[in-house]
């Protein structure tokens, strides 16, 4: 029952940021030079084809009234028309650059929780010995090397000098598609994985100096058993929280990866419609990419309390 | 070392920009190799790539500090807001506060970017840089950078309100702005600095991102982002063009995180 509330509660703190998310969005482009009228009307428009628009387009009415009109479009997928080429509906546009985006994002997820992991129990296991050097240098350059950097190094190495991997996204595609998105997937998982390695150890440090452990060790529990089922368990609660908030990077480091590798999702479109200013484009892919983000939050704080009863049982 | 570097990276801004004929000069070769005028040779367009490189590092410097400067001001008021001010107004901004760290950082620099930047030219010699991506890309960033420093004076100020020299000082009818002013914040400065060495680094790799993908500062101005995203293109025929920019760039984060943090350890008490 109080996990049912608590859900129930998360549930409603996400919504609320999604309608955050869409009012700074709003916001942002009312305060923006220049109207969509205008844009739309073309240059060669008289002021008063312009103000005919603007009434037609619904842009003269209140602030407050034009905000839950967006928001009424949003949940039905309408985002308005791009102003260039065809003026394609932007929700098509998302609709069709989402899917390389979420998969690459998810992939990468994935493959960064795995070995982050992973690696971040191994340091922990060897604590000061060489592995757990070795595990914490290349951590600290996973944080410091920004993505951009790591892009082309192994773009060179992969496939210039091996010449095993496309370099770029080609229309159509000569190869099997996962040739294509693995180094962007690698590329992207690569700060991530960092960031979880060393918090995985630094929590599974702090367990394993706690008395529950030397209580089991003392019962005779394998080491495996004891590393991965009891210590791993309640290690693992904060590094799921961070898996939360570096999907953030996640996402940012997309619109890096997707512009180097010339993929074509989201992140890719609305830098391409920041360059073009087509303001609709760029308030559809930030408001795509964030809700992203928040749905991504807010399943990671309702998978909490289900794995750990100790949140379950408190008071929110 | 990581303060020699910084000391390096400083007065490389300061002088380097002029080596070699400057950042736009286009009048040699292109893709020249490393000689005695051009230490690091010439790029695509036969500009001397060491100025340049040096010229990004100006650019990544007044960024992040004007940025780190903003961020401070407006984050160390309300965080003092949020500790001393009246009930309603302190939970308020602090809810306001917690509002934006529901937003990935960058993808709010894009919004704002996306929105407010004027791609038009022109301008004398500053009026240009500051059209040129300037001035958009420090407002962007200072808006993402500064509830971090709400929340950590916030919570430093909230731990020092009940100590003794401050509950002294009020006993003693001193007005709130003066036991502020006068006892809290010359607390806090130690640990604001550390923490905004860290986040220079996030900033200053923020600029490169958003240079890389093309909205931060514009050509002609050099950032090394924008450097990196332009010796890309001939990554194949001229690898070591790639390599400066991205090795200085590494560099100067890893000595920021690193003197950040030996600061830190330093200065601050929860780690003692």
């Amino acid at each position: 029952m109080r996990l049912a509330r608590q859900i129930l509660l998360r549930l409603l703190y996400g919504a609320v940021s999604l309608v955050f998310i869409c009012f700074v969005t709003f916001a942002a482009q009312s305060l923006a030079s220049g109207d969509a009228a205008t844009a739309l009307a073309g240059e060669k428009a008289t002021p008063e084809q312009v103000v005919a628009l603007r009434h037609q387009m619904g842009l003269d009415r209140p602030f407050p009234i034009q905000f839950a009109s967006f928001m009424a479009g949003a949940v039905r997928g309408d985002l308005g028309k791009s102003y260039f080429g065809q003026q394609r509906p932007v929700g098509d546009i998302m609709r069709d650059n989402l899917p390389t985006t979420a998969t690459v994002a998810f992939c990468a997820m994935i493959l960064a929780a795995g070995i982050g992991i992973l690696l971040g129990t191994l340091a922990a296991i060897y604590q000061n010995r060489f592995a757990d050097r070795v595990v914490l240098t290349v951590g600290t350059l996973g944080v410091t090397v920004p993505n951009f950097v790591l892009a082309p190094i192994l773009v060179y190495i992969f496939a210039l000098k091996l010449d095993q991997l496309p370099q770029t996204w080609e229309d159509p595609l000569r190869d099997a598609a996962w040739k294509y998105l693995l180094l962007p997937v690698v590329i992207l998982a690569a700060r991530p994985t960092a960031l979880l390695t060393r918090l995985t150890r630094a929590s599974m440090i702090e367990t394993l100096s706690q008395e529950f452990i030397r209580t089991a060790v003392a019962k005779g529990v394998p080491p495996l058993r004891l590393y991965f089922k009891h210590a791993l368990r309640n290690a693992i609660l904060p590094v799921i929280t961070a898996i939360g908030t570096s999907f953030g990077f996640l996402l940012t480091g997309s619109f890096v990866v997707e512009r180097f590798f010339r993929l074509p999702g989201v992140g890719a479109r609305t830098i391409e419609a920041i360059q073009r200013r087509d303001t609709p484009v760029i308030q559809g892919g930030i408001l795509i990419t964030g809700a992203l983000f928040i749905l991504v939050n807010l399943a990671v704080d309702i998978l909490l309390p289900i794995l750990d009863p100790r949140i379950r049982e408190a008071q929110v | 070392m990581g303060i020699a570097f910084l000391v390096f990276l400083a007065l490389f801004a300061i002088f380097g920009p002029s080596a070699g004929g400057g950042i736009t000069e286009t009048k040699w070769g292109a893709f020249e190799f490393p000689s005695s005028r051009h230490l690091l040779g010439t790029d695509q367009l036969g500009r001397d790539v060491l100025a340049r490189v040096a010229y990004g590092a100006r650019v990544s410097l007044a960024v992040g500090i004007t940025v780190q400067l903003l961020a401070l001001v407006v984050g160390v008021i309300f965080g003092t807001i949020g500790a001393f001010g009246p009930k309603w107004l302190s939970v308020t901004v602090m809810r306001f506060t917690d509002g934006m760290f529901a937003f990935p950082d960058i993808l709010l620099a894009i919004l704002i970017i996306g929105l407010f930047s004027n791609s038009s030219h022109g301008g004398g010699a500053l009026g240009g840089f500051i059209i040129s991506g300037f001035l958009p890309v420090v407002v962007a960033l200072s808006i993402t950078a500064w509830p971090s420093f709400a929340r950590l004076t916030n919570t430093t100020a909230a731990s020092l309100k009940d100590r003794e020299f401050v509950v002294a000082a009020k006993a003693l009818g001193a007005p709130s702005a003066y036991v502020i002013v006068r006892h809290v914040l010359p607390q806090m400065w130690g640990i604001l600095l550390a923490v905004s060495m860290v986040e220079l680094a996030g900033t200053i790799l923020a600029e490169a991102t958003l240079s890389f993908l093309g909205i931060g500062i514009l050509p002609p101005y050099p950032s090394w982002g924008s450097m990196i995203n332009l010796a890309r293109d001939d990554m194949v025929s001229h690898p070591l063009w790639l390599l400066w920019p991205c090795l200085i760039l590494s560099l100067t984060i890893f000595a920021l995180n690193f003197v950040g943090d030996g600061l830190r350890a330093i200065l601050d008490p929860r780690r003692k």
